[in-house]
């Protein structure tokens, strides 16, 4: 009876254990996940946001633009309750708790990075200021990555700035979504030993992007650099996210 | 107590505190009324005398070990960092608007790889060790000088002429010329005014005087010159009879519609470039055998103030190094004569600024007509 008694309780141990180990990795991995997928979204809103202003941006005869960085901000929740039905001033409870952490973040990067090109956006006289989405994208994805442990990095296969040229992954990654159809759906992948997120969200090329990314090729746009040859919904790149989960 | 107001002076001349500390010398005198009558008072200055006397030692022992009054190229290497001053008013090619890239707002042209060219030149000087780093204070023009005179720039380059009559503050210094063809130009938009001109160039015979020429050709017009510069100098002392407006930008006259500009009168080069890249409606003044009117010559040259002499030894000496390397040449045709996107230079050689000391919501300013012609 008693050796029964030791062997129900080993094995209730060795259940509970082996339970609650799967239950304490599957959280902070979907906690992961799903952070990564909202920075994404967040990331790419504000981008959003830069193109839909760019008129406004780039007209030479306005002095004062009023593209603040609290306007831009409220643009950006707006367009984010949109997208997601969540509002980044009041986020919802059963959010992970990284995700609460890390979206307000980088909100508030975006914002400064829109505070830094008040100078530049607000010149008169000056038509194209090169406050684009790919600008402020690397700005404001650079700003957060200093401040945290998550790291978020445009990258595509031929980038104009060689900062966002891909490492290995995201190498891989990016030449497989360039041979599938367009998908908004993120690519994940867990590396080094199941302690590290990779997540890359495609972007793809809009009307608007061909003015300087589309044909003739080779010809160069308003910013000096040659023009891709991209047609409308080509892979353009993807926005790169890497979180660790062990290191928080 | 005496002893305590001994140490005081003492050790506020060990710290470099103020040698005279009135306060003390105040409560010493009371102290020493108080408590000794007249006799303390004299005690007092006797050993106050005596310390004053070898405040000349202490500061030669304290110079000794640490200078004081270091000069200005020993404080550069110390701070890392040389301060240089720059138009925020563009003048293409030789500073370009700033413009938003990966790396955040840069600022770039002719007079920007230049200042990259003191500072690296300056790193060298300073040892290698450290990079002298040049912060640029972007700055509206007419206040380039004052910031230079008020000791907040170690010098600046904004495409000045240093040439012309008047161009040069008291107070200040000029460097050689790191560029020689800055003459005065005109662009014009209507073809009416290049034929007035060409005809009172016409009317000259044997060897033309572009001068008499210009001031008939260009009497009763409209003229716009930026406030300050060298070509307002020019207009001022020069084009009398012409309706002179003073524009804060090169911009803001190009945006002036009432009264209309008939003619704009700036730096030949930056007009040069500017009609060809920037506002093509508008073209160049030539004379009659096509080649461009330039109505003075004019040469520009880095900045720094009258005392700082071993720097102004060190740009002229570096100048001239640059000019018999061709250094300087190659920098002039690659700004002047390529073909380039001057935004994507700004992003892979541009350099940042201070945003905080660039005047807010700058904007290109108005045009004003001259009072007192």
């Amino acid at each position: 009876m008693k050796s029964r008694v030791l062997l129900f309780i080993s094995l209730s141990l060795v259940f509970f254990l082996t339970w609650s180990s799967i239950g304490w990795s599957q959280a902070p991995r979907e906690e992961a996940e799903t952070t990564a997928q909202h920075l994404a979204t967040l990331l790419n809103v504000g981008r959003l946001i830069v193109d839909r202003n760019q008129t406004l941006i780039n007209d030479p005869r306005k002095g004062d633009k009023g593209f603040t960085p609290e306007v831009f901000e409220h643009e950006v929740v707006n367009e984010f309750i949109r997208q997601t039905h969540m509002d980044l001033k009041h986020l919802p409870s059963h959010l992970p708790s990284l995700a609460k952490e890390v979206l307000p973040l980088l909100l508030q990067s975006s914002k400064e990075v829109v505070a830094d090109a008040q100078l530049v956006i607000n010149q008169r006289g000056i038509g194209y200021k090169n406050f684009i989405p790919a600008t402020f994208g690397s700005q404001a994805a650079r700003k957060f990555s200093n401040r945290s442990h998550v790291k978020i990095k445009q990258t595509a296969l031929n980038p104009r700035n060689l900062k966002n040229t891909p490492d290995a992954y995201e190498e891989t990654v990016l030449k497989r979504l360039a041979t599938q159809p367009a998908s908004n759906t993120p690519v994940t992948d867990w590396i080094d030993n199941e302690t590290t997120l990779r997540a890359l969200t495609p972007i793809y090329y809009s009307k608007d992007c061909l003015d300087c990314h589309g044909n003739p090729k080779g010809i160069l746009d308003i910013s000096g650099y040659p023009r891709e040859g991209a047609q409308e919904g080509d892979l353009a790149g993807a926005i790169s996210i890497q979180i660790p989960v062990e290191s928080r | 107590m005496a002893l305590y107001y001994r140490s005081s002076i003492l050790s506020s001349m060990i710290v470099g505190g103020p040698i005279i500390n009135v306060g003390s010398m105040i409560r010493g005198v009371r102290y020493g009324l108080k408590e000794y009558g007249s006799q303390g008072i004299l005690v007092f200055l006797v050993v106050l005398g005596f310390f004053l006397q070898g405040c000349g030692l202490v500061f030669d022992a304290v110079e000794l070990v640490q200078p004081l009054a270091r000069d200005e190229m020993s404080a550069i290497c110390s701070r890392g960092q040389l301060r240089v001053g720059i138009s925020v008013e563009p003048f293409r090619p030789f500073v370009f608007p700033a413009v938003y890239t990966d790396e955040g707002v840069r600022v770039t042209g002719l007079d920007v790889e230049l200042i990259r060219e003191v500072a690296d030149a300056l790193t060298t000087y300073c040892g290698g060790q450290n990079p002298i780093v040049p912060t640029l204070h972007l700055t509206r023009f007419r206040d380039l000088f004052i910031e230079m005179n008020e000791g907040h720039l170690d010098l600046f380059v904004s495409s000045v002429g240093g040439n012309i009559p008047g161009a040069r503050p008291v107070g200040l210094w000029f460097s050689i010329p790191y560029f020689h063809n800055g003459g005065i130009g005109a662009m014009i938009r209507t073809p009416e005014v290049a034929e007035k001109i060409r005809t009172k160039f016409q009317k000259q015979p044997g060897s033309p005087d572009t001068l008499a020429a210009t001031q008939a050709g260009l009497a009763g017009l409209t003229v716009a010159a930026q406030r300050g510069r060298t070509s307002h100098l020019y207009a001022e002392a020069n084009l009398k009879n012409i309706r002179l407006l003073l524009c804060d930008s090169l911009p803001a006259a190009i945006e002036m519609r009432d009264p209309p500009i008939d003619v704009i009168v700036s730096t030949h080069a930056i007009l040069d470039y500017v009609t060809k890249h920037v506002w093509p409606d508008w073209r160049l003044l030539t004379r009659n055998d096509g080649t461009p009117l330039v109505l003075t010559q004019e040469s520009f040259s880095i900045v720094t103030v009258e005392e700082h002499r071993r720097l102004q030894w060190f740009l002229n000496n570096l100048l001239y190094r640059l000019e018999e390397s061709g250094r300087l040449e190659h920098m002039r045709r690659r700004w002047l004569e390529e073909d380039y996107a001057p935004t994507r230079r700004a992003a892979t050689e541009g350099l940042p600024f201070e945003v905080s000391k660039v005047p807010e919501h700058y904007d290109q300013g108005q045009c004003r007509f001259a009072t007192g012609r």
